[in-house]
């Protein structure tokens, strides 16, 4: 009923491959004899239709069918991963889990009811509107996760426009809202999804060139790695026609770099969030951060230089938290722009800005200058205390040289004199030995 | 002890001199003027300058004081006046903690 779309593409496209798992191929007959089979299997499993279900996946074939069929059976699923596994008891707490279904990596399925009854009021109204749900969780880089709540019926509807069919790395995870997004475009048109257990530079670099991926959608840290690490010079990537980037701000640097490098593949910023979906966006250019966002369905608006955001298929609120909603129903994304016509330019969460005096910095600029010393493999950048300027910039910095702190800290005062104003210019310094991103391929700045 | 602190702070100053281009009369040695009346640093310099004797004093001498907090800023005399005033100030943060450390049994 919600899916028939994607089910009649799963018809017409039998024969070509919708998914490749582990190494091996799935048509599009497979994955609807899968489907066909889980909803057979929910039934003879007697789960009521619109229950509450944890699901807890990467991406697999079971998990995709599996997906569709609670889908189909009006449910609404809370999404979970690897990435928040030891949240994973609080999560379902949160979601009000019914049941929690996990697939393990040999996509073996473990079912388990839970003796709860979900009653919280944006629950019961999808189960009584008889409308399928997804819960999607905050990455809570900046805070406490928040687990927002959404009717499938709404957001399911941009995927009925007819688009280009693609070959699509499942890079960004399965309880994402970018990794979700990348699954119900390509099943929708015919695509191919080409799944990754191992997410390091080197193994999906490797998955690239085997099976001609077309479209990478991944973040700026790991565009990052991928040239830190020097993995696309041991692999075909000419596959590669679009790299899409979310998730958090790209510095500068690493998209020039990319762009020099790679002058062929289109680059393409993205805008979405657990709360609203994805926009559309369309990048001035390859090596600009200037975006255009928008798309049928989004109207945006910037308001003290923030970014809010009217959409058709907003999130209908969250379980665990107030709503971010103006009165007049904008969603308040909290991330500061910069406005050039259609134009627009993130320079970052608003909690995340440092005030130097009076002066603002975002973390952003400053990592994109410092990431392009010598042997800075990886910098994250904060603010800290300081009573004489209220806030100071401090520099977290991964080296793979073995210069001591007092060394390091001459070089980079010497290297950012003539590229940004003093108060830009970290204060502090610390060098840490491990890398600052999550399981998202996000950067930590906090912590 | 003060006089190893004091090749601290004069050697922070030089490398401050060098790397902002400034232009610190470093021939005053103690008696460079630093932040306040005729004072060689805006309040950015003097952060960063702090921060960087901080962090030089953790390497060196392997203490970890805090120089610039609201106690350094509530001082009734600027500790940040001189080169020397700040080289007295670390002194006696450092005789601080040393009490506090030697005198458990009191």
């Amino acid at each position: 009923m919600f899916i028939d779309f994607m089910m009649d593409h799963f018809v017409r496209h039998s024969e070509q491959e919708a998914l490749i798992w582990q190494g091996k191929s799935y048509s599009y007959r497979k994955m609807n004899e899968l489907v066909e089979s889980w909803q057979t299997t929910l039934s003879q499993l007697q789960l009521p239709p619109g229950s509450v279900v944890a699901l807890e996946a990467d991406f697999s074939p079971s998990s995709v069918a599996l997906l569709l069929a609670l889908i189909e059976r009006n449910c609404v699923i809370a999404m979970l991963s690897s990435a928040v596994m030891d949240k994973k008891e609080e999560f379902c707490d949160i979601a009000e889990a019914e049941y929690i279904i996990s697939l393990d990596s040999e996509d073996k399925v473990i079912f388990v009811s839970q003796a709860r009854k979900a009653d919280h009021r944006l629950l019961t109204y999808l189960k009584a509107k008889g409308h399928p749900g997804i819960i999607l969780f905050s990455s809570g880089s900046t805070g406490k996760s928040k687990a927002a709540v959404h009717d499938l019926v709404p957001l399911l509807e941009k995927f009925k426009v007819a688009r280009h069919a693609k070959r699509m790395m499942a890079f960004l995870l399965f309880d994402h809202i970018g990794g979700l997004n990348t699954l119900l475009y390509a099943l929708s048109n015919g695509g191919t999804l080409i799944t990754v257990q191992d997410r390091s530079p080197d193994a999906v670099c490797a998955a690239i060139e085997k099976f001609r991926v077309q479209t990478l959608p991944t973040s700026p840290t790991f565009i990052n790695l991928i040239m830190l690490s020097e993995a696309y010079k041991r692999y075909d990537l000419s596959s590669l026609e679009l790299v899409t980037y979310g998730t958090e701000v790209m510095p500068e640097a690493t998209l020039q770099k990319f762009y020099s490098l790679f002058p062929d593949i289109r680059l393409l910023q993205t805008y979405g969030l657990s709360e609203v979906g994805i926009l559309r966006s369309k990048s001035k250019s390859s090596d600009s951060l200037w975006v255009k966002i928008g798309g049928e369905g989004f109207q945006t608006r910037v308001r003290n230089g923030l970014l809010e955001i009217k959409a058709e298929s907003a999130m209908l609120g969250y379980l665990n938290a107030a709503s971010p909603y103006t009165e007049d129903g904008w969603f308040m994304t909290h991330d500061e722009v910069e406005v050039d016509g259609e134009y627009l330019r993130i320079l970052g969460r608003a909690s995340e800005m440092i005030n130097v005096g009076g002066e603002k910095v975002y973390p952003a600029e400053v990592e994109s200058v410092l990431q392009q010393m010598e042997g800075v493999q990886e910098v994250a950048v904060s603010s800290e205390p300081n009573p004489i300027t209220g806030q100071m910039v401090k520099a977290s910095v991964k080296l793979s040289t073995d210069e001591s702190l007092s060394d390091f800290r001459k070089r980079m005062l010497q290297f950012c004199r003539d590229k940004m104003p003093a108060y830009k210019i970290p204060q502090k310094l610390v060098l840490v030995d491990d890398w600052m991103h999550n399981g998202r391929f996000k950067k930590m700045r906090r912590g | 002890m003060r006089e190893k602190v004091s090749a601290i702070v004069l050697n922070a100053i030089n490398d401050f001199n060098e790397t902002y281009g400034k232009q610190i009369p470093l021939e005053l040695a103690e008696d460079i003027p630093l932040f306040g009346k005729q004072g060689v640093l805006d309040s950015l310099g003097l952060v960063s300058l702090v921060v960087s004797i901080e962090q030089t004093l953790e390497d060196e001498l392997g203490v970890s004081l805090i120089l610039a907090d609201e106690k350094a800023v509530s001082q009734r005399t600027s500790p940040f006046r001189t080169a020397g005033t700040v080289i007295d100030y670390i002194c006696k943060l450092m005789q601080e903690e040393t009490q506090v450390c030697e005198s458990p049994s009191h």
